[in-house]
């Protein structure tokens, strides 16, 4: 393996990480939870469980969701993955839609600028390719997608940029057979 | 011809009579008939043969003779002769077979062995270029000869070592190393080595690292761990070895295979564990440098912990004897560098190299007191620093989780309070520290903002480790610590997930263990005067504190003290003159039934007290109260009876057998001591309320050993009327449901656990009569207690199981769509779990119960389902019209026997199920749902644990594929919830992601086949696609995962293994 170019970058905990807050677990009755769970309500036992009306209500994606895609990727660096090391963070992803003007248009573009962990970072192209490639697989066919290097925190960002935006080059990267082995091997973690 | 002639013209091909002759021959010797000499003269026209095969065959002969003669019967000149005959002719075949015979005697003397050892050494210079058995023979006469008369070759001193050494230079098999090692093991251990250390370890250290394959069915069994264990102990055999032993393994760590670096590393500790501790101490210092890399820049995680113990085990040994902490201790050199490596990296707590600087602390401070002395002096100060200078919060939870490493070291190195024996005579150094880490642990835990609860999770984890910490806080200082919990469990709000509360209950239970006086005296008084005196409604903060108490009240003392104050609680409730609501007295009951649950029941002393303070005390209530005379409803409610009845069955299965037998004979009076209360068996025109005390006595009934059968009332001479008079009360449809099920596990439970075998024809005959009842619809009682009943005895397999699996699933073909429904679902009753008719209750249940109904079923449900295909392909429309409810009654019926059994009994089955299956998920109405639910969760288990060949196998991989893509659309006219959606999605992920079946060995390679899922593929991405912006987040979540299952794992061509 080449030398790393950051053999020592900072974490952030897991557990620190932005996450959805479930809205309160279905409670069954006050008995929801602790020791009381495991003793069932006798009239459990007739009733059938029946599909609430939860089911009707849409959840459309959003931040969060489009977050939790790419957070688990790992870094082709270290075996941490881009949350952890905050390549990737919430409020740098951002959901508009594609045609302002057109209102009804599902078209909608998905920006997401990513940090290098230090401004001179080679692999900060493979990093966004990366999670390109993830949300492309992932997303449905009405959203674009855009990976950028957020203004600042990278020495050739622009350079970078241009040939994260550019549909040529990317496919091109995308024919590369060493470099979409690196991509696979850091979604490997994806779950 | 002679003996001997006879012998040369058969040995080569019948060992049977070669063996015999040989046998005579010694006869005739030891009865003198012939000397030893004139045998060896016979020997004389073929020893000097020009042909090496005749001269082998003729020295055998001699070997084959003396093998046959008694131990006793050659003499000491006897010996000397013949083995100095066979050192002359050692070359030739049998020559070493025949010594190695004389070397057993007892007359065999060290000059002997010497001599022999001196013809080895000298005639087999060409060894290796013998063949492996010959090979094998003579490392084995050595290795006898090591083992027996070791002094003599010790006393040839070099000329032995040296011999050995060149007589096993170049060996290759591994049967012959696994013996060549420990030869060597002894040579390097016990001879004098200084000057041929070299040698010695060269001849060993040539073969590291092993990487012999077993060829497949190897006979010989032997491992590449063998050979990697012998020779690790011939290099760790002696510290002379160390010079070379030690940088020759680390520079091994330059390897790039992994599994060099772990022998390198494994036989690394093997040195350090066997080598004198001065040694160790000579090379310490450089072993760090080197391990070091490894664990700060771990490639792998097993190379780190194994570095993490070769740098324990240093310090393990440079602790012994070690009586003083010093800083001139060799230990004391080894730990500064590590120390200050440590330091530095922790100066930025949340950079990724500060995880493997905690590591290696947590590893070093527990190898000994002193080891943990040294560090904690080193270590604890500057933590405290940079705590004190940290910009973050985060950068303090880091440091936190620093000093929790070093705590738990300490928990190792001195104990917890329970911990029996073992004590360290230094002092702690954490102590030094004590008022800093209290003041500390107590302003994060008490002092941070609510939101920071890993913060103050961290803090709290820290502070118990302390708190157990055997001889460092005292008791007035560990309960503050327990108030602090108290503060957060009973007055702050709940925060997200909860997580500091959990782990606040976690730690007061785990304190309890080791100080239950601090938590009766500090946490009980304060968290019972919350407990209201009665529930009006508004409040049910009780809950949480009961629970609380629950998880901390394990240990007896504390539970008595529980138990007395919920029961006086309790019987307050129970004496109130209004109705009162009754969750409040429920919820103490489940209470004290958990906590009666975690404890041992049966070995707890005060066991009688509490069956009669509940037991018998409260039934008297129950019926006072049924019969109308209670101060207030709460014993009358269904909900309470229950858990009640709960508490009840663990008290019963708790005591004697002659409380049982009490509690037999009142298993319906309920110990009333009312004249009102009426029995529920045999009576007219009870009350709901009198019917309910049912449910009491059958968790009583539960409970009881089978040997109490006598002593249940109306059972003698038989049950039948008792059984009739239940299934009356079964079959009727005016019962409350928790009454209804209470008599129809009463039922079950007295057939199937007290009807004697020869009274079994009282329960068949009440399960035939109710089949072949004529009344029609059957009402779905009479099939529910239908099926409790076939439940009973399909469960102890009565003789009669085929008849009654036969009669259920033929109802599934009534006519009649109700009944056919009805029967449907009942089989998920067959053979589900019951908390009643459990094993733990005493309930027969064989084992073979589940796989006989299993096999019965199935063939009889797939041929009537092809029987219905067929018939609906007729263009007779009237007569499928009318059964178009028969298909799916099997189907579901199926379902619900799939959901009651282990996947392992459906595997044989598998060919017959997966159509079945398959047109379960045909099916498209939303009354299909549950079916295709469990349809959907058999087939995922089935994929997981046996891959997608098995489905390959019975060809259904794209009949599969379709359905379950079917199942993840949203469409019109086909009924597919969300969760049948994700479930769906399961599948599909599982089928990518377990390609190869789960339990196959790791070396085991995947045939070379292309995966059957490749023609799927591109149809199953373009599906999920759409799939992808599905309204439901759990939906789209799981077609991701499936989708980048299939993406990555369906390939042309199996992946290259590297």
């Amino acid at each position: 393996m080449a030398e790393m170019q950051n053999s020592n970058p900072t974490i952030l905990n897991v557990a620190d990480l932005p996450t959805r807050s479930r809205a309160a677990e279905k409670t069954s009755g006050n008995y929801g939870s602790g020791i009381f769970a495991a003793v069932p309500n006798p009239s459990d036992f007739l009733s059938s469980d029946s599909e609430g009306d939860e089911d009707l209500l849409e959840e459309p994606i959003d931040e969060q969701e489009i977050y939790d895609l790419i957070k688990s990727i790992s870094d082709p660096e270290h075996p941490l993955s881009l949350g952890e090391l905050a390549v990737v963070s919430l409020p740098d992803i951002s959901i508009t839609p594609t045609l302002p003007n057109v209102p009804e248009s599902p078209l909608q573009t998905v920006t997401i600028l990513i940090t290098p962990t230090i401004t001179h970072c080679s692999l900060a192209t493979v990093i966004g390719l990366g999670v390109r490639v993830r949300l492309e697989q992932s997303l449905p066919p009405r959203f674009r997608v855009d990976v950028r290097i957020k203004e600042g925190t990278h020495s050739t960002g622009d350079e970078v940029n241009k040939q994260l935006g550019d549909k040529e080059r990317v496919a091109a990267a995308l024919e590369n057979g060493a470099l979409m082995q690196v991509i696979a091997k850091m979604m490997e973690t994806c779950q | 011809m002679s003996a001997l002639q006879t012998f040369l013209l058969v040995v080569d091909h019948d060992k049977e009579e070669a063996k015999r002759i040989a046998d005579g021959v010694a006869q005739d010797v030891e009865s003198k008939r012939i000397t030893l000499i004139e045998i060896v003269q016979q020997l004389g026209e073929y020893i000097n043969d020009e042909d090496p095969i005749l001269r082998g065959k003729a020295v055998s002969f001699l070997t084959s003779v003396i093998q046959a003669l008694s131990p006793k019967f050659l003499s000491r000149q006897q010996i000397q002769v013949l083995t100095t005959f066979f050192c002359d002719r050692i070359e030739d075949g049998g020559a070493v077979a025949g010594l190695d015979t004389l070397q057993r005697l007892d007359r065999f003397n060290k000059g002997l062995a010497a001599e022999v050892a001196q013809a080895l050494f000298s005639n087999f210079q060409d060894l290796q270029s013998r063949s492996q058995s010959q090979r094998f023979q003579v490392y084995q006469l050595l290795n006898e000869l090591m083992s027996t008369h070791r002094v003599a070759l010790r006393d040839m001193d070099e000329i032995s070592l040296v011999g050995i050494v060149d007589l096993m230079t170049g060996e290759k098999d591994p049967r012959n190393l696994m013996m060549v090692f420990s030869i060597l093991k002894v040579v390097m251990m016990e001879w004098d080595i200084t000057n041929h250390v070299e040698l010695l370890f060269d001849s060993v250290y040539n073969y590291f690292p092993i990487t012999f394959r077993p060829p497949p069915n190897d006979p010989y069994g032997i491992t590449a761990q063998d050979l990697k264990g012998r020779l690790q102990d011939c290099i760790s055999s002696t510290p002379q070895f160390a010079p070379r032993s030690i940088p020759a393994l680390l520079d091994k760590l330059d390897s790039t295979s992994p599994n060099v670096k772990k022998d390198a590393l494994n036989a690394l500790i093997a040195c350090i564990h066997s080598y004198d501790p001065d040694t160790v101490s000579r090379y310490s210092i450089t072993i760090w440098e080197v391990l070091k890399f490894e664990i700060l820049n771990a490639q792998e995680e097993f190379l780190s912990e194994l570095s993490l113990q070769a740098l324990q085990a240093i310090a393990r040994r440079l602790s012994e004897g070690v009586t003083q902490v010093s800083q001139d201790l060799p230990l004391a050199q080894y730990l500064r560098p590590i120390t200050k490596e440590c330091n530095e990296q922790l100066q930025e707590p949340q950079q990724k190299q500060a995880k493997p600087a905690q590591q290696i602390l947590n590893s070093l401070s527990s190898a000994s007191v002193v080891a943990f002395t040294l560090v904690v002096k080193t270590v604890v100060a500057p933590i405290f620093t940079i705590y004190q200078e940290a910009d973050g919060i985060a950068k303090q939870r880091a440091l936190l989780e620093t000093l929790s490493v070093l705590f738990e070291s300490a928990i190792q190195v001195y104990g917890q309070w329970t911990t029996r024996g073992g004590e360290v005579a230094f002092e702690n150094p954490l102590l030094e520290f004590k008022d800093q880490f209290s003041d500390v642990l107590g302003q994060a835990l008490m002092g941070a903002a609510k939101e920071e609860v890993f913060f103050r999770v961290t803090a709290l984890k820290g502070f118990l480790h302390l708190a157990t910490l055997r001889g460092f806080f005292q008791d007035n200082e560990i309960g503050l610590f327990v108030q602090y919990l108290d503060e957060i469990l009973l007055k702050e709000e709940s925060v997200g997930r909860d997580d500091l509360k959990k782990e606040a209950i976690a730690a007061l239970a785990e304190i309890s263990k080791h100080k239950p006086r601090l938590i009766m005296d500090i946490t009980f008084p304060a968290f019972v005067a919350t407990l209201p005196d009665e529930d009006d409604g508004t409040n049910s903060t009780y809950l949480s504190t009961l629970d609380t108490l629950a998880q901390i009240s394990v240990e007896r003392d504390i539970f008595e003290t529980l138990f007395r104050r919920l029961f006086s609680k309790l019987t307050i409730l129970l004496q109130m003159e209004q109705p009162g609501a009754v969750a409040y007295p429920r919820a103490i009951l489940m209470t004290i039934l958990y906590v009666m649950q975690q404890r041992k029941m049966d070995a707890d002393p005060s066991v009688d007290l509490y069956f009669d303070k509940i037991v018998v005390g409260l039934c008297r209530i129950v019926s006072e109260s049924a019969s109308g005379k209670g101060k207030n409803q709460i014993l009358n409610d269904a909900t309470i009876l229950d858990t009640l009845g709960r508490l009840y069955n663990l008290l019963v299965r708790s005591v004697s057998i002659q409380k049982q037998e009490q509690v037999a004979e009142n298993v319906y009076k309920l110990f009333s001591a009312t004249e009102d209360f009426q029995p529920v068996p045999f009576a007219q025109g009870a009350t709901a309320h009198q019917e309910r005390t049912i449910i009491i006595s059958t968790y009583l009934l539960a409970g009881l050993s089978k040997d109490c059968s006598n002593h249940i009332p109306h059972t003698s001479p038989d049950m039948s009327g008792l059984l009739s008079d239940l299934v009356q009360r079964c079959v009727s449809e005016s019962a409350e449901p928790a009454t209804h099920l209470a008599f129809l596990r009463h039922l079950a439970l007295l057939v199937n656990k007290f009807l004697s075998k020869q009274d079994l024809n009282i329960a068949e005959n009440l399960f035939d009569s109710l089949v072949s009842s004529e009344k029609r619809p059957l009402s779905p009682t009479t099939i529910r207690t239908i099926f409790w009943l076939s439940k009973a005895l399909v469960l102890r397999l009565a003789p009669t199981t085929a008849h009654i699996l036969t009669s259920l699933v033929g109802l599934l073909s009534s006519p009649d769509q109700q009944t056919s429904c009805s029967t449907a679902r009942g089989f998920a009753i067959l053979l589900s779990d019951d908390d009643v008719l459990s094993a733990t209750n005493g309930a027969s249940i064989r084992l073979l119960s589940k796989q006989r109904v299993f096999t019965t079923v199935i063939p009889m449900i797939s041929s009537r389902i092809r029987e219905v295909n067929v018939a609906g392909n007729d263009v007779s429309t009237d007569s499928s019209k009318a059964s178009d409810h028969i298909k799916p009654a099997h189907l579901t019926a199926l379902a619900g026997i799939l959901s009651t059994i282990s996947t392992a009994l459906v595997m044989p089955e598998l060919p017959t199920l997966l159509p079945l299956l398959l047109q379960s998920l045909d099916l498209q109405t939303s009354d299909s749902v549950a079916v295709r639910a469990a349809t959907l969760d058999t087939l995922a288990v089935i994929i997981r644990d046996n891959g997608v060949n098995v489905i390959d196998k019975c060809g259904h991989v794209h009949s599969l594929v379709v359905r379950l893509l079917k199942t993840t659309e949203i469409n019109a006219d086909i009924v597919n919830p969300p969760r049948l959606r994700v479930d769906a999605l399961k599948c599909l992920y599982l089928l990518a992601a377990k390609q190869t079946s789960g339990d196959a060995a790791p070396n085991t390679h995947p045939p070379p086949s292309i995966s059957p899922l490749l023609s799927e593929k591109s149809q199953v991405l373009r599906s999920l696609r759409s799939v992808l912006d599905d309204p439901k987040r759990d939906v789209r979540k799981a077609a991701v995962d499936a989708r980048s299952a299939w993406l990555r794992g369906v390939d042309d061509a199996p992946e290259e293994d590297d």
